[in-house]
């Protein structure tokens, strides 16, 4: 196993703050389009120099908050040459994905402790109606060479902004009265490493239940793929077919 | 044919890429001006109405008209869905403009979609912005880069021009002297050459010389006019009394002034002031007297400037001066007279006393004076004092000679009382030495004599302190 390097680090982090970064406007954007919260909670604020909306709700605001800042240390391992020798494929439990996708793999094939962040909404009966995933993958080459990378990348993320804006329109209305949660597919390593940062913010996480993951005859709507120097992403939709019922 | 095409693109944006398709947003997708970039929208809007396609479109539109709002009448241009558009078209007095904004699949809550639509595309297109745009101006050319670099250096000259015009039109409107234009940007030139470069300053100090000829009258009428401006910008950094003495200047020695006004923008600017002092000196020696004052003005320190002999009758004025800025202390200190003292010192101290320097014949004139101003304004600072000393040696005929040189020494106010409260018992009349009152006739008369006093006395007494 390669021990990181301070550049790797560094390198880790600027990745990691993109990411929360956008996730962040990304999970208010949704909540705001799908009208999970009413729209007088929103008002007009600017990212990546254009207007977005942004709850103003202040326990609102801090439940996000804490949510992406318990992701972002499995962000900052996002770095080259990160090459993982694994144990065997173990299940968590019930409502994980397989966490260890494969054992031994090449020093040349990085892997990231995050595989997809996903904002899914849920009826009143705490099923999922939509899942918006943001599938989450480094770049084949990764690297920072590129003057102009940082607005490149801004300019991806706007792209991601105005295809969630217009979402409604290859989506169907939700039902009153839902909710929503976030859910981290990660590796059983990296929720060891969750553990500590959520006794220090005293924001706990629990495995995912199987209702909240599965989604009976899912209907898969593509909104935006991005590829970049330091970051690969897509992002698309896991509608239930029949939402009211 | 065309029409079919630019239509099937339009589908195909809105309802295949799901984009929001605005006719900016068009107009340099498909490289077409603007208006027909709308006409295009509208086209679209109503085939599609009149076929009844199952794709659900929304269409913003962009009026605009006159607005009467508490009684005011303004003129108002506003994006709005197409539910509201007769809202909206019900409140203008007279509406200017309706046209198609944008087409898109899904129905907009804010208008911050629409912005997002056309940054990036804009934010590509910024050098050709206004390509395809209905609103021109010809005169409106991007630079070269070339001439933007040359022309922000004309602006540069023209606003430093535009500065001195001014001056220039007081001289052309006295109608005196040569073409005001060249003598002032010349007069610049050349005292800056004259910091910049020692061999410019002797050509330009003669170029001076026949310009000042000829501008003294022009200087004399415009004096006026001139000293205002121009005592602005002196009284910035010398003061008020720099400006009288300017005008002193003025009535008595027309020259001096000449050079004295010529070389105040420079003196305005610290680095070629600063950078060249020797210049200075090779200047024309009626600068100097000048800036000599202006130096002392600056800062409080009594710097040492020396000034040869045949400069004492050019600085007869500028003493005047001095002595005002001085206040009376000069005066009292010049009426004083100091034979005694030296020979006191010598009779109970029959070994010379340390530290000894030799003499300094050419004395600075303005030694003393700086340390009267201090000591008027009875506060305890540290400078520098002219302090009487001795030396000790056998001349030629075998006899002890003791010769009393003046020496400056740092010192502050409080010592001085102290020195001078116990040294005022110990003076006698008694001269044993030959040379001593011709140094001190030389010492005395170039600064104050109560401080001469002091300045023996501090040694004297100093000299006790210490132990």
């Amino acid at each position: 196993m390669t021990t990181l390097t301070r550049q790797d680090l560094n390198f880790g982090q600027v990745v990691a703050d993109v990411l929360c970064e956008f996730l962040e406007v990304a999970v208010h954007l949704i909540l705001y389009v799908r009208e999970v919260y009413p729209v007088g909670i929103f008002q007009k604020r600017k990212k990546y120099n254009v207007p977005v909306q942004m709850s103003c709700h202040p326990e609102l605001n801090q439940y996000i908050q804490d949510t992406l800042h318990c992701v972002k240390p499995l962000l900052e391992k996002f770095c080259p040459g990160w090459a993982i020798t694994v144990s065997p494929a173990a299940v968590l439990g019930p409502g994980w994905e397989p966490a260890i996708l494969s054992s031994q793999p090449g020093p040349l094939s990085p892997k990231n402790d995050v595989e997809k962040v996903v904002v899914v909404i849920l009826d009143k009966e705490h099923r999922p109606v939509e899942k918006f995933v943001f599938e989450i993958t480094q770049p084949p080459l990764l690297s920072i060479s590129s003057d102009s990378l940082l607005s490149h990348v801004e300019q991806l993320l706007r792209a991601f902004i105005l295809k969630i804006s217009v979402c409604d329109a290859v989506l169907d209305h939700n039902p009153p009265g839902c909710t929503f949660t976030v859910l981290v597919h990660t590796r059983e390593a990296a929720t060891r490493n969750m553990e500590k940062i959520q006794v220090i913010k005293d924001f706990p996480w629990i495995l995912a239940d199987e209702q909240d993951v599965h989604m009976h005859d899912p209907r898969l709507i593509p909104l935006k793929t991005m590829t970049s120097d330091i970051l690969k992403m897509q992002l698309y939709v896991e509608e239930r077919a029949h939402k009211s019922s | 044919m065309a029409d079919q095409l630019y239509l099937e693109n339009i589908d195909e944006f809105v309802t295949d890429q799901n984009k929001i398709v605005t006719y900016k947003w068009l107009s340099y997708t498909l490289g077409v001006h603007v208006n027909q970039a709308k006409q295009m929208l509208y086209d679209y809007v109503e085939r599609k109405r009149k076929e009844n396609s199952g794709a659900q479109l929304h269409v913003t539109y962009l009026v605009s008209g006159s607005f009467i709002q508490n009684g005011h009448s303004c003129h108002k241009v506003a994006v709005v869905r197409e539910d509201k558009l007769e809202a909206v078209k019900s409140k203008l007095a007279v509406t200017a403009s309706i046209h198609v904004y944008s087409i898109q699949k899904a129905m907009l809550k804010d208008s911050g979609p629409l912005f997002n639509t056309d940054y990036d595309i804009l934010k590509s297109n910024l050098q050709n912005c206004s390509k395809f745009s209905a609103i021109q101006c010809a005169a409106a050319v991007p630079r070269v880069p070339a001439e933007s670099s040359s022309s922000r250096k004309f602006e540069q000259s023209n606003l430093q021009a535009s500065n001195e015009t001014p001056a220039n039109n007081e001289l052309t409107t006295n109608g005196h002297g040569p073409p005001p234009s060249k003598q002032v940007s010349q007069q610049p030139k050349g005292i800056m050459g004259m910091f910049a470069s020692k061999a410019a300053t002797k050509t330009q100090d003669t170029n001076k010389e026949t310009k000042t000829e000829a501008k003294e009258v022009t200087n004399a009428s415009s004096a006026g006019s001139k000293a205002p401006g121009k005592g602005n910008m002196m009284s910035n950094f010398f003061g008020k009394a720099a400006m009288n003495k300017l005008k002193v200047n003025l009535d008595s020695e027309q020259p001096v002034k000449e050079e004295k006004i010529v070389e105040q923008p420079p003196v305005s600017v610290t680095e070629p002031k600063l950078a060249t002092p020797a210049d200075l000196k090779k200047s024309s020696k009626k600068a100097e007297p000048v800036k000599m004052q202006q130096k002392e003005k600056k800062c409080n320190r009594g710097k040492r400037i020396e000034l040869s002999d045949d400069e004492t009758k050019e600085t007869g004025n500028v003493k005047k001066k001095r002595r005002r800025i001085k206040l009376p202390q000069s005066d009292s200190s010049e009426d004083e007279v100091i034979p005694d003292s030296p020979g006191t010192y010598e009779a109970e101290s029959p070994s010379p006393p340390p530290p000894i320097s030799p003499p300094s014949d050419p004395v600075p004139k303005t030694e003393p004076e700086p340390s009267s101003v201090k000591n008027s304004s009875g506060e305890n600072k540290r400078k520098r004092k002219r302090v009487l000393k001795s030396k000790t040696f056998v001349d030629i005929e075998g006899c002890i000679v003791t010769e009393k040189f003046y020496e400056s020494e740092s010192c502050t106010d409080s010592e001085e009382e102290f020195k001078t409260k116990t040294s005022s018992g110990h003076r006698s009349p008694a001269m044993t030495v030959k040379k001593e009152p011709k140094e001190e006739r030389k010492s005395l008369k170039k600064g104050a004599a109560a401080l001469g006093k002091a300045n023996r006395q501090v040694s004297i007494t100093g000299f006790f302190q210490r132990k």
